[in-house]
């Protein structure tokens, strides 16, 4: 397996072609001129979900399946139950698990990927190591993290970073060794040292896909919140969400559904704000090589 | 270093560090920094994995694993290729469907694993339609790009040369997009092994994650055997993420950004 490891990115950010993710299209590239036309393009963007949401209503409005109940019931349980209700507590639980594993995970994954491509000799020697921890699903760990350490919220901080790191440190490899090799002789003929060299010019240059990396680690991150909340925890929504379905408590069921919903849309949204930022740069030299 | 030396070390330096971590797991395990109950030895999980392996059940739970894993791929793959296709061809029903796209595809796939259990109960069909639920989404957006990134030459010369409808979809849009199907494919093939592994162990359904579970409740003896269940998981990952990273680089050989790599580690290498 001398051929490092995939990378768990859309080649297209890679190769820098114009096309993102849906939510870019929809945000920005192409610059929306009157007014007329903006209001134009949210409408579009937003009759579906409100179609459905409408259908969705009066589908269930006189349901009486036990599994579907009605969505003005659901939004109403949502309300007492998140809102003022005790389960805002579980909320707080999972959102922490969440931030701190995640961020961890990608910390290492930054780091260690940067260290990998700077030492070759120990990316290879690593790389079947790497890859069998990659491919492993994470979720079949937990039953030997719940042998080994018990039953705790580290533990769940701990197997959420760990699913984490992959994809982040894959990525942030792979940017890096997709770097052109002109620039390098580049900053070695401005005598740029190694420290200036990695945070001017190698980490922008793979901040793309590392970002990609990053985006991938986060979809993670959030299943092995659920996972861990529903095996291995006493609090969080996973336990919320398994519990009400064991004692037959469809319509609480439903809003947990709901809440993680809403977190993974939120947090996705998030995700692409703060990339935005950051990689304003990348997007504006895309855009200009574009036009 | 001179040719020889360099290839054995392309191949032999690898295997070494397989060997020295496993060796390493021998130590900590029987050097006493785990205790048994905590940590198998690597020698009783490689046995425990040995007698497994000779034995129908354990072939079953790989074949309850790989069989969802494999439906559900391909109900995905075939409903995102033709609603994907569909979608991109038609700007208003794309601008229309990507955001309802978008927010099903943030919403992760095992909340709902406690409403599929409730209705279709711990069988196939729930591990099947989690798994085709959860990779159908970011695979429908790899192909709706893949279209639509075709060269409108491409698309021209096809209709100049007559070439339309199944035949067109087939023969043109098909392979022009098929870089990013390959990527989309790569990543669900990872993500539904994770659902098809939760699904087993949070519902219940037949498979290497049940097998995992029942062993760690099977008290400290059978703990060699959840970590022979487990390097299992990871040997299927292998075999199925490597399968489908092949095909990728196979049929992306000719992709600026795969280029790029190559022509780095083979200046690497010289």
């Amino acid at each position: 397996m001398t051929q490092t490891i995939t990378p768990e990115v859309v080649p297209e950010r890679a190769a820098g072609a114009s096309i993102g993710e849906t939510t870019d299209l929809l945000v920005s590239p192409r610059r929306v001129r009157s007014r007329g036309a903006r209001v134009r393009n949210v409408l579009l963007a937003i009759w579906l979900p409100i179609a459905l949401l409408v259908i969705w209503w009066f589908a269930s409005a006189s349901s009486t399946s036990p599994f579907f109940p009605p969505l003005s019931r659901i939004l109403e349980e949502f309300w007492a139950q998140w809102i003022v209700g005790p389960a805002s507590m579980q909320l707080g639980s999972s959102l922490r698990n969440l931030a701190l594993g995640y961020l961890g995970g990608a910390l290492i994954g930054i780091v260690f990927g940067t260290l990998l491509w700077r030492f070759p000799p120990v990316r290879h020697v690593s790389n079947p190591l790497i890859y069998f921890l990659y491919v492993l699903p994470a979720p079949a760990l937990l039953p030997a993290m719940i042998a080994l350490f018990g039953i705790g919220e580290l533990r769940q901080i701990a197997l959420i970073s760990f699913g984490a790191i992959w994809p982040t440190l894959l990525n942030t490899l792979d940017g890096m060794r997709g770097l052109d090799q002109v620039k390098f002789d580049t900053a070695r003929a401005m005598k740029l040292s190694p420290l200036r060299q990695l945070f001017s010019l190698v980490l922008p240059g793979a901040s793309p896909q590392i970002a990609a990396g990053l985006r991938a680690s986060l979809q993670t991150s959030i299943i092995l919140m659920v996972v861990t909340e529903m095996v291995a925890a006493k609090q969080g929504i996973g336990y919320f969400i398994l519990q009400a379905q064991t004692v037959f408590a469809i319509t609480s069921m439903w809003t947990g559904i709901l809440m993680l919903a809403i977190i993974g849309t939120a947090a996705n949204y998030l995700f692409v704000g703060v990339e935005r930022i950051v990689l304003r740069w990348y997007y504006r030299s895309r855009a200009l090589t574009n036009s | 270093m001179n040719a020889l030396s360099r290839r054995s070390f392309r191949w032999l330096a690898p295997a070494a560090a397989v060997l020295a971590t496993l060796l390493l797991w021998q130590l900590v395990t029987a050097g006493g920094l785990f205790r048994a109950d905590q940590f198998p030895t690597m020698t009783d999980t490689m046995i425990a994995l040995g007698k497994a392996v000779a034995t129908p059940p354990y072939w079953a739970a790989i074949g309850a694993t790989v069989q969802a894993w494999f439906l559900g791929l391909v109900i995905a793959s075939v409903l995102a290729i033709t609603i994907g296709s569909a979608l991109a061809f038609n700007d208003f029903a794309f601008r229309s469907a990507a955001s309802v796209i978008e927010i099903f595809k943030a919403i992760p796939a095992i909340a709902i694993l406690p409403l599929v259990i409730l209705v279709l109960g711990s069988t196939l069909p729930m591990k099947v339609f989690l798994i085709a639920f959860g990779v159908f989404w970011p695979l429908v957006i790899q192909v709706i790009y893949g279209v639509r990134s075709m060269d409108p030459t491409v698309l021209d010369t096809s209709k100049a040369l007559g070439v339309r409808g199944v035949r067109r979809f087939f023969m043109v849009v098909i392979p022009s997009a098929s870089p990013y199907i390959a990527t989309g494919l790569r990543i669900a093939s990872a993500s539904a092994l994770i659902l098809a592994v939760v699904s087993e162990l949070v519902g219940g359904a037949s498979g290497i994650g049940r097998n995992i579970l029942q062993a760690q409740n099977g008290g400290t003896a059978a703990y060699p055997v959840m970590y022979a269940y487990i390097i299992t998981a990871g040997l299927i990952g292998i075999i199925l993420t490597g399968a489908f990273f092949l095909l990728e680089r196979n049929v992306m050989h000719w992709h600026e950004s795969q280029r790029n790599i190559r022509s780095n580690s083979e200046g690497a290498l010289k």
